[in-house]
Formats: C-alpha cells, sequence, structure tokens
C-alpha cells in the first residue's frame, strides 16, 4: 500500500506546480492579449545597409560589413518577386544577412517594392534580362570586383538560374539556390488553380494590369487553408511567450506583405511554367533566346526544404539534374519552405552549409 | 503535467490541433484537385476582387469630389518624398566614411592551419576598372550614382 502511495504523493507536487504555471499562463494570456491588440508592427531588417539603386518595384542594397577583411568574390541574393526580402534578416541571431556578414562576406540583395501601373507589363524577361544584370554591374563598380556569387531564394532562384542559362560566359562564378522551382508539373494545387478550364488569365491580367498582393497571398495559403486558423490558436496559447509571439509576428508581417505582381509576369509564369512546364521541357524562351539549364557551367549549390509544401522536393530535383556544372551539389534539410532559410533551425542546418559551400568560392 | 497517472490535457489538446489542422489541409487539396470545385473557387475569387474594386474605385470617386487624399496617394508622397531626401544626401558634400574592409579574407580552417601545403594558386581575379587613387569609397560611390 505504502509503495503504491509513494509514486502519487511525488507527482502532486509536480501536478500542482504545473496547474499553478497553466493559471499563470492564462493571466498572462489575457493581459499580453489586450497588449496585442495596440502593439505596433514589429521591427524587422535591422541590418544596416546602403540603397544603391531604386528603379520601379526594383531596389539594390549593399550590407554594410561588419569585419575588418571580407571574401573577393560578392555575394548578390534574389529575393522571389512575391516577397520581401527581410525574411533573410528578420532579427539579430535571426538573420541569414547579419550570418553572412559576420562570415566574412561581402553581400547585396534584390529586393522588391510593389510594381507601379506602369510596370504592369513587366516579363520574365524583364528580370532575367533587365534587372539582374543591371544589379549585377551595378555590385561590380561599387565593389571594385568583376566577379559574382549569385544566391537565389525560391522564385529568385528560378530567375537567377533563367539569368545564368542566358549568360553562361557572364560574370557569375558560382550560384546557390534554396527551394528552387523547375519541374512545375508537381505543383499540383497551383496547377489545379492555373487550370485555363477555371481560370482565364488573359482577362484577369487585361482586367487588374497589376495582380493584388491579396490574390497572390490567397494563393499560397490555399495549399494549405486551415493553417491560418490554427496558427491564431497556437498565438492565443503561447501569448505568454515573449519569444514565440515576437517570432510569430514577424512571420506574420512578413505574410501579411506579399507583394503584388505585373500582370505581365504573372501571365508568363501562369502561362509558360505552370501550364506548359516550359523551364522543365526546355521550351522557355526569354528574349527570343531559349533557356537551357545544361548550359549553366557554374558551381551549383541547391538546397531543397524536404517538407516543402509550395515547391516540394521532386519540383525541386531537377535543377542538380539538368545543369551542365561539374561540380554541383543538391543539399536535402529538414524544414519548410520558409523554415528552411529564416527559421530557428535554419541556424544550425542551412546557414552553416551554405557558409561551407562559399567560403572556398568566394577567393 | 505528464505523469504515469495523469496524461496533460493541454499537450493532448495540442497534438489534437496539430492532428486536426493536417487533415484538414490534406481534405482541402484532395477537393482542390475537383475541377468542379476549383471553377467554383475561381469564379469566387473573381466574384470578390472584382467587388473589392467596386468599392475601392466607390471610395476613390468619394475621396477625389470631397478633396481627399486617398491612403495611396499619402504613401506614393511619402515614396516621393523619400526618393528626395536620398538624392539630397547624394548632392551633399561626400564626408569621410570608414575605408571599406580589405578583400583578403580566408576561410578560417585554412586561416588556423599551418602552411604545410603550398595552397591551390586561385584563378586570376578579375577586377574592374578600379577609381583613381585617393578618392574615398564614399566619393566614388556618390560619382558613380
Amino acid at each position: 500500500m505504502a509503495t503504491q502511495a509513494a509514486p502519487a504523493r511525488q507527482d502532486d507536487p509536480a501536478l500542482a506546480e504545473r496547474l499553478r504555471l497553466e493559471v499563470e499562463r492564462a493571466v498572462q494570456r489575457s493581459l499580453k492579449g489586450i497588449e496585442l491588440l495596440g502593439a505596433p508592427p514589429p521591427t524587422v531588417g535591422r541590418t544596416p545597409k546602403t540603397s544603391l539603386h531604386r528603379r520601379g518595384t526594383l531596389e539594390l542594397v549593399h550590407y554594410h560589413a561588419v569585419t575588418d577583411e571580407v571574401y573577393r568574390i560578392p555575394l548578390l541574393i534574389v529575393m522571389a518577386p512575391t516577397n520581401k526580402g527581410y525574411i533573410l534578416d528578420l532579427a539579430p541571431g535571426q538573420s541569414l544577412i547579419e550570418f553572412l556578414l559576420q562570415r566574412g562576406y561581402d553581400v547585396y540583395m534584390i529586393d522588391w517594392h510593389a510594381p507601379s501601373p506602369r510596370e504592369r507589363d513587366l516579363k520574365i524577361d524583364d528580370y532575367a534580362l533587365d534587372f539582374i544584370p543591371d544589379c549585377i554591374r551595378r555590385v561590380q563598380q561599387d565593389s571594385g570586383e568583376e566577379d559574382i556569387n549569385l544566391i537565389g531564394y525560391c522564385a529568385g532562384g528560378m530567375l537567377s538560374v533563367i539569368y545564368q542559362s542566358l549568360h553562361a560566359d557572364g560574370p557569375v562564378r558560382n550560384l546557390a539556390c534554396f527551394t528552387t522551382p523547375v519541374d512545375f508539373s508537381r505543383m499540383e494545387l497551383f496547377r489545379a488553380m492555373a487550370d485555363e478550364k477555371s481560370f482565364d488569365v488573359d482577362r484577369f491580367v487585361e482586367k487588374n494590369g497589376i495582380v493584388p498582393a491579396d490574390f497572390v497571398a490567397g494563393g499560397f495559403e490555399a495549399l494549405r487553408p486551415a493553417s491560418r486558423v490554427a496558427g491564431q490558436i497556437r498565438l492565443w496559447d503561447n501569448l505568454w511567450n515573449d519569444q514565440f509571439v515576437k517570432g510569430f509576428r514577424m512571420m506574420e508581417r512578413w505574410g501579411n506583405e506579399t507583394l503584388p505582381l505585373p500582370g505581365g509576369y504573372f501571365r508568363q509564369t501562369t502561362q509558360e511554367l505552370l501550364r506548359r512546364n516550359a523551364l522543365y521541357e526546355g521550351t522557355l524562351r526569354i528574349g527570343g533566346r531559349p533557356v537551357d539549364l545544361g548550359h549553366i557551367t557554374v558551381p551549383l549549390l541547391h538546397v531543397v526544404a524536404q517538407y516543402d509544401h509550395i515547391v516540394p522536393p521532386a519540383c525541386a530535383a531537377p535543377l542538380v539534374q539538368r545543369v551542365g556544372s561539374a561540380d554541383k551539389e543538391e543539399v536535402v534539410l529538414p524544414g519548410g519552405h520558409v523554415s528552411i532559410a529564416a527559421g530557428p533551425n535554419a541556424v544550425k542546418r542551412m546557414w552553416p552549409k551554405l557558409d561551407a559551400w562559399l567560403e572556398g568560392r568566394s577567393l | 503535467m505528464a505523469s504515469s497517472l495523469f496524461p496533460d490535457p493541454l499537450q493532448m489538446w495540442r497534438d489534437a490541433l496539430a492532428r486536426l489542422e493536417n487533415d484538414a489541409n490534406a481534405l482541402a487539396a484532395g477537393g482542390m484537385k475537383s475541377p468542379e470545385l476549383m471553377r467554383s473557387l475561381q469564379h469566387a475569387t473573381t466574384v470578390g476582387t472584382g467587388m473589392q474594386q467596386v468599392f475601392e474605385k466607390m471610395v476613390e470617386a468619394y475621396l477625389r469630389r470631397a478633396q481627399l487624399p486617398s491612403r495611396k496617394d499619402l504613401a506614393e508622397v511619402m515614396a516621393a518624398l523619400q526618393r528626395i531626401e536620398e538624392k539630397l544626401d547624394r548632392l551633399l558634400p561626400a564626408q569621410e566614411s570608414a575605408p571599406r574592409p580589405a578583400r583578403t579574407r580566408r576561410p578560417q580552417a585554412a586561416a588556423a592551419a599551418p602552411a604545410a601545403a603550398p595552397e591551390p594558386a586561385p584563378p586570376p581575379a578579375r577586377r574592374a576598372a578600379r577609381a583613381p587613387a585617393g578618392k574615398t569609397a564614399a566619393a566614388r560611390r556618390t560619382s558613380k550614382r
């Protein structure tokens, strides 16, 4: 009897302590919930930088070095046109930009702003044949170096590989991509949404000109419609946890600041990439020239997220298979489309891998 | 709260929420593969977007009539002001800024290891034309923009 009673007595203080903790958390939820209602948007993108060039939707920024010496070859990061670049610079300790600067890289970024109505006809051609080469030229002028290392994230990676396919003898020495889509037939839900039987993209673009940000964000949310509600419930559950709330709000702000898209770019992506899968099929033409991934011969690193619901691994896999590079590597890491580069675990997974790959290739 | 006698109900609730979320997302994903459902969703989205545009146009028309600026007008003015300020900053005399760091960094392992084997010769560095000696980095930036 005494033996059976002893475990219960040992658990009771723990149970009582836990109950006390939950009551305390419930009180904190109420207080912090009220604070949250009036809180300003979280501050993001705090790493000091200089805007080198701004042209409509395009902005080229240069992050200030924090080390006494830097690697010779500057890095140019190309963000996806649908989202702001500060996802890679959320906060001190959760910033890929800060990490790269501390490792001694000279970091530039192509970031995007909402396109104006005058930019409604911009296409992939403009991004790959104008914006990227123009920014590369400006990085060369600013850094005094002709060689560039290019990093592309998601659609930024897609634009980077299109650029590199068409400029194989250009100044890019190494190419790193994160979660870059190639085989769009594997994006089943996006293809279903873009099916020509149910979606008249020409009429939509003619009517709207600039595709509204709500529409773009809605497309991403439609992939996991229950996650927004579940996320709000988790936020309420963790309102007592300042770190959780801070991280949640930063990610939420980034998601809410999804950018509108030029109608021309949206139409071309829908027709050429989603419907015809032209990049994978090798039939994509940009500036009248065929885009052949086999023309890419520079060293390539492709980081793929194992649980990516936007660019599934099967969609990203053909990049390394198709390029003509002798030095190429695909790394599949646990994580989702965003957490692979910006989540708490990126600090110990993707970032060190990127650094290890880049450091010997930045001399 | 977990113990052999009392399972943690809050953790059970959290696990149930995660399962519910995954199941709901999977159900939605399956449903969205149906052409009829997609057509309905696209139609609803088009109608919704259209209604939003009509509403926005009505608000714009009202603000114009009342000679009041819209939020978009104010945002454009703010952006223009920002650009003017940046251009003014560039017109100011170049201040002495910290010199740019040297481009001599080596990987940490190479820097720490004793010089045992000779390093392979780096590829010939191709450098863009440099500014005349004596110009600061800030002056170069100002003159090139």
